[in-house]
């Protein structure tokens, strides 16, 4: 079956995502998403339309045994969650937080392939009128697989009282920005790692917005720094 | 915008950065995830698989695959609670889907033939005076957009769609509940949510997105 023809897509991932579609195939569906972007843009679409409809349901307190059980199976796989705090540890040292022994460390327990060098990218003042926002930069480091992004300001930055400064990650097809989180006031770094996130794009930008970041999921407020980049 | 939709919206946003502080192993972020999700999630479980305690089995493998992918959640593909909601309706259905192979399965909030065989504590279920799916979808109407775009629908079409979606029941399940041809429970279910697509597309049109 030709899986990339939009309205077999449609109507699959329709059945899938109400919820009708019987287990044999429902498997196969799933096991056929990964490879078809079609399918997986369909259902998550579908997603989208139908899932608000739950929150029509009144939720329901599950008791503190099944917290307690979860917390139990992760701190079970918590060697293999090791990996991913020392390369937090990792990019925290290059900003100058670790020291030069967990980067050995994290090296040998979180790369098995060579580490591609970090990207460091100058997000530079627009000169769109805002205040809070200074002359100086923002500096962005970005790991060379693209999964972790570090932002530090040269100088503390503050948005107005009722005011968020947002990160957004810009496609270079001209589709729409991502949101990379709400930035800390004053000096301090943030850290997004959003798989992903940063593929196809090529533009950092910084956007004034309501306190607590964009209502929308989309920039609504002046480009106050911006820094281009390639990966 | 419709304040439900802008509810959802609003509580994915502070989501999004949750689930990135999980997807770096930040159990605390995670800890704080579950107590603002989970009974949201546990309520769209136990819609669908009404026994308590396979429902908590499927709450905490939700929550399990959640920290694990967790670093793959995208943003720019999905609002995380549409994401996490969507974990967990699928874990429920499946749970629903295999238990079609064994006697104790029944199809719909109708109690199960042999129930009172069963242990009452074991098979711990949701109160009946719970709102049944079609008070649900109209709850859901008057919350969202949808409210036009379902009165469209013939009351049959929203019915099958209700049962479908909120009591994750198949096409065989609702052409029973519904006493209809299972061919035409599945041509009104085609036919009502191309209907609710094309009217949610033009009302977000409408709305200048």
């Amino acid at each position: 079956m030709d899986y990339g023809r939009s309205d077999l897509a449609e109507a699959l991932a329709a059945d899938y995502v109400i919820g009708t579609m019987a287990g044999g195939a429902r498997r196969r569906f799933e096991a056929l998403l990964p490879a078809h972007v079609e399918l997986r843009r369909a259902t998550s679409a579908w997603q989208e339309r139908l899932m608000p409809l739950t929150a029509a349901i009144d939720p329901v307190q599950p008791r503190g045994e099944v917290w307690r059980r979860i917390s139990d199976r992760l701190d079970r796989r918590r060697s293999v969650v090791a990996g991913a705090w020392h390369r937090l540890s990792f990019w925290r040292s290059l900003t100058g937080f670790a020291s030069v022994a967990a980067i050995g460390l994290a090296v040998l327990l979180a790369s098995p392939r060579p580490t591609a060098p970090p990207i460091v990218v100058v997000l530079a003042p627009t000169g769109a009128a805002a205040s809070g926002t200074s002359a100086a930069p923002i500096v962005a480091s970005i790991s060379g697989d693209g999964a972790t992004l570090v932002t530090r300001p040269i100088v503390p930055v503050a948005a107005q009282p009722d005011r968020s400064l947002e990160l957004w990650a810009v496609p270079r097809d001209g589709t729409s920005p991502r949101s990379l989180g709400v930035l800390p006031s004053g000096s301090g770094a943030t850290v997004a790692l959003r798989g992903k996130v940063l593929a196809g794009v090529d533009t950092l930008a910084v956007s004034v917005e309501p306190q607590g970041g964009s209502p929308t999921g989309k920039p609504t407020g002046p480009i106050v720094y911006a820094g281009k980049f390639s990966l | 915008m419709v304040k439900a939709t802008a509810d959802w919206s609003e509580r994915s946003h502070d989501l999004s950065r949750l689930l990135a502080r999980a997807g770096l192993g930040d159990r605390a972020a995670f800890a704080t995830l579950y107590e603002r999700t989970s009974p949201h999630l546990f309520a769209v479980v136990l819609r669908i698989n009404r026994d308590r305690a396979q429902a908590e089995d499927i709450l905490q493998e939700v929550y399990v695959n959640v920290w694990r992918a967790a670093s793959g959640f995208d943003a720019a593909q999905s609002q995380p609670l549409t994401w996490l909601t969507s974990i967990a309706r699928n874990r429920a259905i499946d749970s629903l889907r295999r238990l079609q192979t064994q006697p104790r399965m029944r199809a719909s909030g109708a109690p199960a033939d042999g129930r009172e065989s069963e242990d009452d504590d074991v098979y711990d279920t949701v109160a009946d005076d719970a709102p049944g799916p079609l008070d649900l979808l109209s709850r859901a109407a008057e919350a969202r957009a949808l409210a036009a775009c379902l009165d469209q629908l013939s009351a049959t079409q929203r019915q099958s769609v209700a049962l479908a979606f909120f009591q994750g029941l198949s096409h065989a399940e609702i052409a029973a509940q519904m006493r209809e041809p299972l061919g035409t429970i599945k041509s009104w279910l085609r036919r009502s949510l191309a209907a609710l697509k094309s009217c949610l597309q033009s009302a977000v049109q409408r709305e200048g997105h």
